[in-house]
C-alpha cells in the first residue's frame, strides 16, 4: 500500500507576489496518489489546478509545506534535479498542444529521448511504438501545422508517454478539442493507463472528461473541496 | 542533438535568415577591406621595395643619415668589391648598385640653344646588363629592367641598348615637349663637387603609375651615371633581393644583423651599414598604421554586429519562449537550452562566415584584378605609392571573417540569452498559457 504511493502533498501552500502584496493560489493542501489512478482536479478557472499540476511536475515548487514526487521532495531538488525528474518520469500535455513546429511528427517525439540519450535504434523503436499507441504511424514526417486537432493532441499523447514516465500530467487536455475529439483521446489514455499503469492527473472542467475519471479532487479557491472516488477498487 | 538544432536552423528561416544576413555582411565587410589593405600594403611596400629599398639597402653611415639628399659625395666606394663580397656570402640574393641623383636638364633646339629646361632627378640602374646576358643582343631584359617593370610601363619608344640611351618620364616629356631620339643636356656634380655635363638621347618613355616617380624622372644607365659623375667603382646604394622576389622580415633582419655586425666597432662615418626594408621609407610605421586601423575596424564590427544581434536574438527569443517552456517541461534544464543557443549561434556564425567569406572574395577578386585607380586624389603625394589599388587574396582572406562572424553572433546569442536563463522556470513555462 506504502509502497503505491508516489506521491504526497501535505499542508501545500503555494503564493506568488502580484504587485506589492501576495496572492495565494493553493492553501494547506492534503492529497496522496497511487500509481495507477487516473485522477482529476476539477474546478473553475482560477482555482488553483494548473498550480498544483506545476508543483507536481517539478515546475514550480512550494512556499510552504511538502510535495514528495516519486521519493522526491520538489522544494529540495535543484535545477537539474527537477529537469532530470521531468525527463525521465514526468510527462505533460497541454491545451494548446504546443508541438515544435519546425520538427516533423517523429522527431517532436523523440525529443526527451533524445535528451536523455538513448541510443539511436532503441530511440527509434520507442518512438514508433508510441506513434503506433496514437495511431499515428502515418504521419512521421508531417508538419505539427498539417495536423487537425485531434491528431496534434495525439502527437502530443505520443511525445509525453514516449519515455514510459510514472506520471502524466494533462492539464485541460480537451478543451481545444470537439466531442469526437475528447472521447477519443480520453479513450487513448485511459487504454495507456490501463496498459503500462501510468498515473494520469488531469485538470478540468469539461464534463466528457470527468466521466472517465477514477477520482475527482474538486478545488475551489485553492483549497480542495471535494474528494471522491468514482470506482471501487481492486 | 547538434543535428537536431542544425534541422531547427535551417526550416525556422526566422531564426536563421537574418543573423545569417548581419553575419555575412560583417564578414563580408572584413574581407573586402582586409584584403584591400593586403593589396594597398603589399603594392606600397613591392613598389618601395623594387625602386627605393631593396629588400635590404647597403649605403655608408654618413649617405644613410642624408638620404633624401641623394650625396653622392657619401657614396660607397670600393662597391664592385663589396658586391662580389656579398654575392659569395648570400648566393641567394641579388645584389644591385644604383645611383641616384638630382641636376638640371637642357633640351636644346636645332641651333643648340635652349629649348627647354627643369630640374630633373635621375637613377642610375644596370639597364643594359653588362655581366649576365652574353651572346643575347641586347634581347634579353636585364635583372633591373624587369625588376621595375620597364618594358610593361613604357609608353613610348624602347629600352635603352647603348651607352648614352635614356628613359625619361612620360609625364615630363610632355611637359617640356621632348621627341624620341631628341638630345638632352644633364648638368649636375661629380662626387667630388666639381661641375659635369653629358649628352644623352632621349629612346623611350615611361609611366610607372606612381606621382613620385613620374614627375620628373630620367632613368639612365648604370655605367653612363658612373662616368658623368666621376663614381668609378663608387655607388650611392647596394640594393639585396631575395631570390623569389618576396620581403621575408626575418631573414631581412637576420641579414643586416650579420653585416652590420662587422662595422659595430669601428666610428668611420664611410662604414657601410645595411638597412632592410621596414628600416626605411618609414614603412615600418605604415605597416604598423594599417595593421592598427584594420584591427580598429574589425572592432568596430564586432561590436556593431554583435548589438544587432544582441537584439535579434531578443525577438527571436521572445517568439521561442513558448518552445522553451515545452522544452523545459519534456525536461531539458535551463542550462542546457541555453547551451543550445550558444551551439545554435556557433552554427549560424559558421553559415553567416562562409556566405560572407564567399561574396567577399568575390569582390576582393574583382578588386585584385580591376583595381581602383586614385590618381586623381595623389597629384601631391611625394610617397612612393602607387595610384590603382588592388586587392590581395592570401590565405588569410580565407579564414579572417570567421574571427568577427563567429564572435560576434555568439556574444550576441550569449547576451540574448541570459534572459532566459535568468527567467524562473516556472515563468518561462507560464508562457506557454497563451
Ligand atoms: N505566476 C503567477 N503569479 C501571480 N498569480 C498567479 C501566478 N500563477 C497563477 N496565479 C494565480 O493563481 C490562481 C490560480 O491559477 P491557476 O492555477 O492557473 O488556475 P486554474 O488552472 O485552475 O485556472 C489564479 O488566480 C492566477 O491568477
Ligand atoms: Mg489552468
Amino acid at each position: 500500500m506504502e509502497k503505491n504511493k508516489i506521491i504526497s502533498i501535505e499542508h501545500l501552500t503555494k503564493r506568488f507576489p502580484v504587485g506589492k502584496g501576495e496572492f495565494t493560489a493553493l492553501k494547506d493542501i492534503n492529497l496522496e496518489f497511487r500509481k495507477g489512478e487516473f485522477a482529476g482536479l476539477v474546478g473553475p478557472s482560477g482555482s488553483g489546478k494548473t498550480t498544483m499540476l506545476n508543483i507536481i511536475g517539478s515546475l514550480d515548487s512550494p512556499s510552504e509545506g511538502k510535495a514528495m514526487v516519486l521519493g522526491r521532495s520538489i522544494a529540495d531538488l535543484s535545477h537539474q534535479e527537477a529537469a532530470a525528474l521531468r525527463n525521465r518520469h514526468i510527462g505533460f500535455i497541454f491545451q494548446e498542444y504546443h508541438l515544435l513546429p519546425v520538427y516533423t511528427v517523429y522527431e517532436n517525439v523523440e525529443f526527451s529521448l533524445l535528451l536523455q540519450g538513448m541510443e539511436a535504434s532503441k530511440r527509434k523503436k520507442a518512438v514508433m511504438e508510441a506513434l503506433e499507441w496514437v495511431d499515428l504511424t502515418d504521419k512521421v514526417d508531417s508538419k505539427p501545422a498539417k495536423l487537425s486537432g485531434g491528431e496534434s493532441q495525439r502527437v502530443a499523447i505520443a511525445r509525453a508517454m514516449v519515455k514510459r514516465p510514472e506520471i502524466l500530467l494533462a492539464d485541460e487536455p480537451s478543451a481545444n478539442l470537439d466531442a469526437k475529439n475528447a472521447h477519443n483521446i480520453l479513450q487513448l489514455m485511459k487504454k495507456l493507463n490501463q496498459e503500462l499503469e501510468t498515473t494520469f492527473i488531469f485538470s478540468t472542467h469539461d464534463e466528457k472528461v470527468m466521466q472517465y475519471l477514477d477520482r475527482i479532487i474538486s478545488l475551489e479557491d485553492g483549497k480542495v473541496v471535494k474528494d471522491e472516488k468514482m470506482k471501487v477498487e481492486f | 542533438m547538434i543535428k537536431f538544432l542544425f534541422k531547427g536552423i535551417w526550416r525556422d528561416s526566422s531564426r536563421s535568415r537574418l543573423p545569417i544576413l548581419i553575419v555575412s555582411i560583417g564578414v563580408f565587410l572584413t574581407i573586402v577591406m582586409s584584403a584591400f589593405m593586403a593589396g594597398v600594403m603589399g603594392d606600397v611596400v613591392d613598389m618601395n621595395a623594387r625602386f627605393s629599398t631593396g629588400h635590404v639597402k647597403v649605403m655608408t653611415r654618413a649617405y644613410a643619415d642624408n638620404e633624401e639628399q641623394l650625396p653622392n659625395d657619401l657614396a660607397i666606394l670600393g662597391v664592385d668589391s663589396l658586391e662580389k663580397a656579398l654575392e659569395t656570402q648570400y648566393p641567394h640574393m641579388q645584389w644591385v648598385q644604383r645611383i641616384r641623383f638630382g641636376g638640371l636638364m637642357d633640351v636644346p633646339d636645332e641651333k643648340g640653344e635652349t629649348r627647354a629646361q627643369g630640374p630633373v632627378s635621375a637613377m642610375g640602374i644596370a639597364l643594359i646588363d653588362t655581366d649576365d646576358n652574353k651572346g643575347s643582343e641586347g634581347q634579353l631584359l636585364s635583372p633591373e629592367v624587369q625588376r621595375l617593370h620597364i618594358a610593361e610601363s613604357l609608353k613610348s619608344g624602347k629600352i635603352p641598348q647603348a651607352p648614352g640611351e635614356v628613359l625619361l618620364s612620360d609625364a615630363f616629356a610632355k611637359k617640356l615637349d621632348i621627341q624620341l631620339g631628341d638630345a638632352i643636356t644633364f648638368f649636375g656634380t661629380t662626387m667630388y663637387g666639381s661641375m659635369t655635363f653629358k649628352n644623352f638621347t632621349v629612346v623611350g618613355t615611361v609611366a610607372f603609375g606612381s606621382q613620385a616617380l613620374d614627375r620628373g624622372g630620367l632613368i639612365v644607365d648604370l655605367q653612363d651615371a658612373k662616368q658623368v659623375l666621376d663614381m668609378e667603382d663608387a655607388a650611392g646604394e647596394l640594393l639585396g633581393y631575395f631570390d623569389n622576389g618576396l620581403y621575408d622580415d626575418e631573414s631581412a633582419q637576420r641579414i643586416a644583423q650579420r653585416f652590420n655586425q662587422q662595422y659595430e666597432t669601428t666610428e668611420d662615418e664611410f662604414a657601410p651599414v645595411m638597412l632592410r626594408l621596414k628600416e626605411q621609407n618609414q614603412l615600418a610605421s605604415l605597416i604598423d598604421y594599417t595593421e592598427r586601423m584594420s584591427g580598429i575596424f574589425v572592432g568596430i564590427f564586432v561590436v556593431a554586429m554583435s548589438i544587432v544581434l544582441w537584439n535579434t536574438g531578443l525577438l527571436g527569443g521572445l517568439r521561442r519562449y513558448s518552445e522553451f517552456g515545452v522544452r523545459l517541461a519534456l525536461g531539458e534544464a535551463k542550462g542546457h537550452i541555453y547551451r543550445t543557443l550558444i551551439y545554435e549561434s556557433v552554427l549560424i556564425g559558421i553559415m553567416g562566415s562562409v556566405v560572407g567569406t564567399l561574396a567577399g572574395i568575390g569582390v576582393a577578386f574583382w578588386l585584385q584584378e580591376k583595381g581602383l585607380d586614385f590618381s586623381g586624389l595623389m597629384q601631391n603625394v611625394s610617397m612612393m605609392m602607387p595610384t590603382v589599388y588592388r586587392a590581395r587574396i592570401t590565405p588569410e582572406t580565407f579564414f579572417i571573417g570567421f574571427i568577427p562572424g563567429l564572435f560576434s553572433m555568439v556574444l550576441g546569442q550569449a547576451l540574448s540569452g541570459i534572459g532566459v536563463y535568468q527567467r524562473d522556470t516556472a515563468q518561462l513555462f507560464k508562457e506557454l498559457e497563451v
